[in-house]
């Protein structure tokens, strides 16, 4: 193992990892955020309506928050009641008094807190008729097992500051009377308990994404000790990700009828990552082809992480040439695949992944907002290169965009709906 | 001190005999002796051939699944037509290899979908590895990389071993489709690499030719069928890029590929031990009567009975002119011997 680096973000990443309260007290002593509080007024209707809080690059990309906390819970009732209803949303807007959405900070702007709830398929079961078409997760290559994550609830918060995940978490599990100065006038642990889920899976998943992280936190099982993340990787893959014509719009990700009208559906998967062939074996034109498309090496398209791509990662370009590169050049982009399930030249997924420690393995949980279920179903089949696999060169997974790296371990579906229903909605 | 140097003096030490030479390093680069200059365009014998340790053979679905190791080794991938050497790390302790087989026939399956997990006491030590899919002399096509393990001790080793790409026909289109498990136990002592058997070949080493494959019990060799073995009509067997492509033509397409007329099977393979050649584009042309009958891409197939090959409905005729050719080498990573070969592929005519 090589020695450790101690620099502020390393800290500030270990403290949500590790989580509680001295975690906290250790983490709040260097970040010191200094946050206003929040305000009791309006939100926007859609509790994924994220994106006007975050900052944006100089292309114009969104800039996702730094830190990430998904918790995923059971409820201890049956039918919701009025009265659990009315503790959920208590619980929720304490938050949203003690913390701002965003911030304007001496470099720009911040992420105070940004958070969804969302249900799972066992939520919606307890009703005579659940109304929503919400499927259980499936595998969806024929070359993996994933266990299926069954919790009733779960809590996706993200901010640009550990520790106010930190102290969030604490509001929420009834550990603390206030936050940012402000009073918590109701736990959800009152009324949700972490989630009771297939094989051991991890209730609290926890993680980081943008320049610096990745390479402060890579002492993990799946990266060598070679230390090979760059420093100004926003992933451990190494590549910046979420470019703005990559990313499915909001809009195009809300659910437009129907009694969840304005909600959206929700999937985390987690991965692990192997990278050890991916940085000390493969060549980076290789990793270049592999994550984006053959012709992006070909062309030397990609300097660094991609910043220089803009606002486009380009591939449109590249996507109708997957069978062919196949053949002749023996590999297909990742991007380049997953591009083939645009719709009007549109992506249908809104990407919202980060990596992850957890376990002390090299991990990306994978979360994705779409308008259903299915469009991340098509996104991820077009991401399988079932037609690439037909030529010989490239395998199921072998040269097969970034298949060969990564194993999907569990897979979770859920409904987020509109603000107005987000405290355990009843059924249609 | 100049690896290079280093090596010079340890070759000396394993002339005289491994006792004694107990340093991991020292061992390690006296086993990986300095490359042969002056390599041949084509496949070659290597500075040296070893032995490995059997772990066990176990079925696991459809397959036989046999897990091996070695020492590290240097090899090379593929990336289209070019070679990118892989070198041994320091913290690597050994090569793990895989090799799968149908269970029903013994046939190995060149399956490019095989992972590695690696346990020590419940602590992962090496998560969900692929193992790259590998070519060398001794052994024919199996899977492997380089592992860094934690020492002596007791491992659990995982293999997970998903769906194979290739069409399948015949007695195996139901075969080889579901993702599979096999587990194995490993003793692993670095005393154990050390004992395995090493011998320089010092007279033959760069010569054209190969090393014979070893003989396990335990363990199938993927050997491409006898050309005289294929059913149907032999037409020739060419050579091309140092590797052999034995051409056949079947009266009716192998059962569960559809089409109407004759098939033609193109069967690649190594020089010497004739281990079959997957993972590459091979495309071909018919002429009859100075127009063209057929041109297109030979799919990549696997039958019981023309084992992986690469074939299409193209309804070849007696007197057509056929030329085959490779668009893209096998990319299938090599280990020393066949590094050079395989490469770059002239066009090759027959008639029918
Ligand atoms: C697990 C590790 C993954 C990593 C490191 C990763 C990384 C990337 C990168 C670097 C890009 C190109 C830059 C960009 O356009 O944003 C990209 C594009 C994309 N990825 Fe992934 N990805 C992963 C998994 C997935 C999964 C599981 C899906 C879901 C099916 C997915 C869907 C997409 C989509 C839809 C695009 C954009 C395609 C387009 O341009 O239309 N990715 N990804």
């Amino acid at each position: 193992m090589p020695p450790s680096r101690i620099s502020r973000r390393d800290f500030v990443k270990t403290a949500v990892a590790i989580g509680g309260a001295s975690a906290l007290s250790a983490c709040l002593g260097r970040e010191d955020p200094d946050l206003p509080t929040g305000s009791a007024g309006a939100r926007p209707a859609r509790q994924h309506a994220w994106n006007d809080a975050l900052a944006t690059d100089d292309a114009g990309n969104d800039i996702p928050p730094r830190h990430h906390l998904v918790r995923l819970f059971d409820y201890r009732g049956d039918r919701p009641t009025d009265a659990d209803r009315e503790t959920v949303e208590t619980a929720l807007r304490s938050l949203e008094r003690a913390y701002p959405r965003s911030h304007e900070t001496d470099d720009g702007h911040g992420v105070g807190l940004l958070s969804t709830v969302g249900y799972g398929p066992s939520y919606f079961e307890r009703f005579d008729d659940p109304g929503v078409a919400l499927p259980e997760p499936e595998p969806l290559a024929p070359f993996e097992n994933p266990t299926p994550d069954d919790a009733d609830v779960i809590v996706h918060l993200a901010s640009d500051y550990g520790s106010v995940l930190l102290a969030t978490e604490q509001a929420l599990d009834g550990e603390r009377d206030t936050v940012n100065g402000v009073e918590v006038a109701a736990t959800l642990s009152d009324v949700l308990v972490d989630a009771d889920l297939a094989d051991e899976g991890r209730t609290r998943r926890t993680g980081f994404i943008g320049a610096g992280l990745p390479a402060d936190n890579q002492g993990v099982t799946g990266i060598p000790d070679s230390e090979p993340v760059s420093e100004d990787a926003p992933l451990y893959m190494g590549f910046e990700s979420g470019f703005k014509g990559s990313q499915a719009s909001e809009d195009r990700v809300t659910i437009e009828g129907g009694p969840f009208a304005g909600g959206t559906t929700q999937h985390l998967s987690q991965i692990h990552l192997n990278l050890q062939q991916w940085y000390e074996q493969d060549s980076r034109e290789h990793r270049e082809s592999t994550m984006f498309c053959p012709a992006h090496a070909d062309g030397d398209r990609i300097e660094g992480t991609g910043e220089n791509l803009g606002a486009d990662n380009q591939v449109a370009g590249c996507a109708d040439d997957v069978t062919t590169d196949a053949t002749e050049s023996g590999k297909v982009g990742h991007a380049q695949k997953t591009a083939r399930a645009r719709v009007d030249g549109q992506p249908r997924i809104l990407r919202r992944d980060f990596d992850s420690t957890d376990d002390e393995r090299a991990t990306v949980h994978f979360l994705s907002l779409q308008s259903a279920i299915a469009e991340f179903v098509a996104t991820r089949q077009a991401m399988n290169g079932t037609t690439a696999a037909d030529s010989a060169a490239v395998g199921q997974r072998s040269n097969n965009g970034i298949l060969q790296y990564i194993t999907v371990e569990r897979r979770g579906n859920y409904l987020v709906p509109p603000r107005n229903k987000r405290a355990l909605p009843a059924a249609p | 001190m100049d690896r290079r140097q280093f090596l010079a003096v340890g070759a000396t030490t394993v002339a005289g005999g491994l006792a004694g030479c107990r340093s991991m390093f020292e061992t390690r680069s006296a086993r990986s002796p300095p490359l042969v200059e002056d390599r041949p365009d084509a496949v070659y014998v290597p500075t040296h051939v070893e032995g490995m340790e059997m772990v066990g053979t176990t079925e696991a679905g459809d397959y036989g699944v046999a897990l091996t190791y070695s020492f590290p080794h240097r090899f090379w991938l593929l990336d289209a037509d070019e070679t990118n050497r892989v070198e041994i790390r320091g913290e690597d302790s050994a090569h793990l290899m895989s090799v799968v087989w149908d269970s029903e026939t013994g046939t190995v399956v060149p399956n490019s979908s095989v992972r590695a997990t690696v346990e020590r006491d419940g602590e992962t030590v090496v998560g969900d590895k692929s193992l790259w899919s590998m070519l060398s002399q001794n052994m024919g096509v199996h899977a492997g990389d380089n592992v860094s393990l934690d020492g002596d001790g007791t491992y659990d080793v995982t293999l997970e071993i998903g769906p194979v790409s290739a069409r399948r026909t015949g007695t195996f289109a139901d075969r080889f489709d579901q993702l599979v498990e096999a587990s194995f136990t490993v003793e692993f002592q670095q005393s154990t690499l050390e004992d395995l058997s090493f011998e320089l070949l010092p007279d033959r080493q760069g010569e054209r030719g190969a090393v014979e494959s070893m003989d396990m019990e335990m363990l199938p060799v993927a050997r491409a069928p006898d050309p005289e073995a294929i059913p149907g009509d032999a037409i020739g067997a060419p050579s091309t890029g140092d590797a052999t492509l034995a051409v056949t033509r079947l009266s009716t397409p192998p059962e569960g590929i559809d089409g109407e007329g004759a098939y033609l099977a193109v069967s690649p393979r190594t020089p010497y031990n004739s281990y079959p050649l997957p993972f590459m584009s091979l495309s071909a042309t018919l002429t009859r009567d100075g127009s063209e009958a057929f041109a297109g891409a030979l799919e990549p197939t696997f039958d019981p009975d023309l084992g992986y090959h690469y074939g299409a409905v193209a309804d070849p005729q007696a007197g057509d002119e056929l030329t085959l050719s490779v668009d893209l080498p096998p990319q299938i990573a090599r280990h020393e011997g066949y590094e050079t070969a395989f490469l770059s592929f002239e066009d090759v005519s027959l008639t029918v």
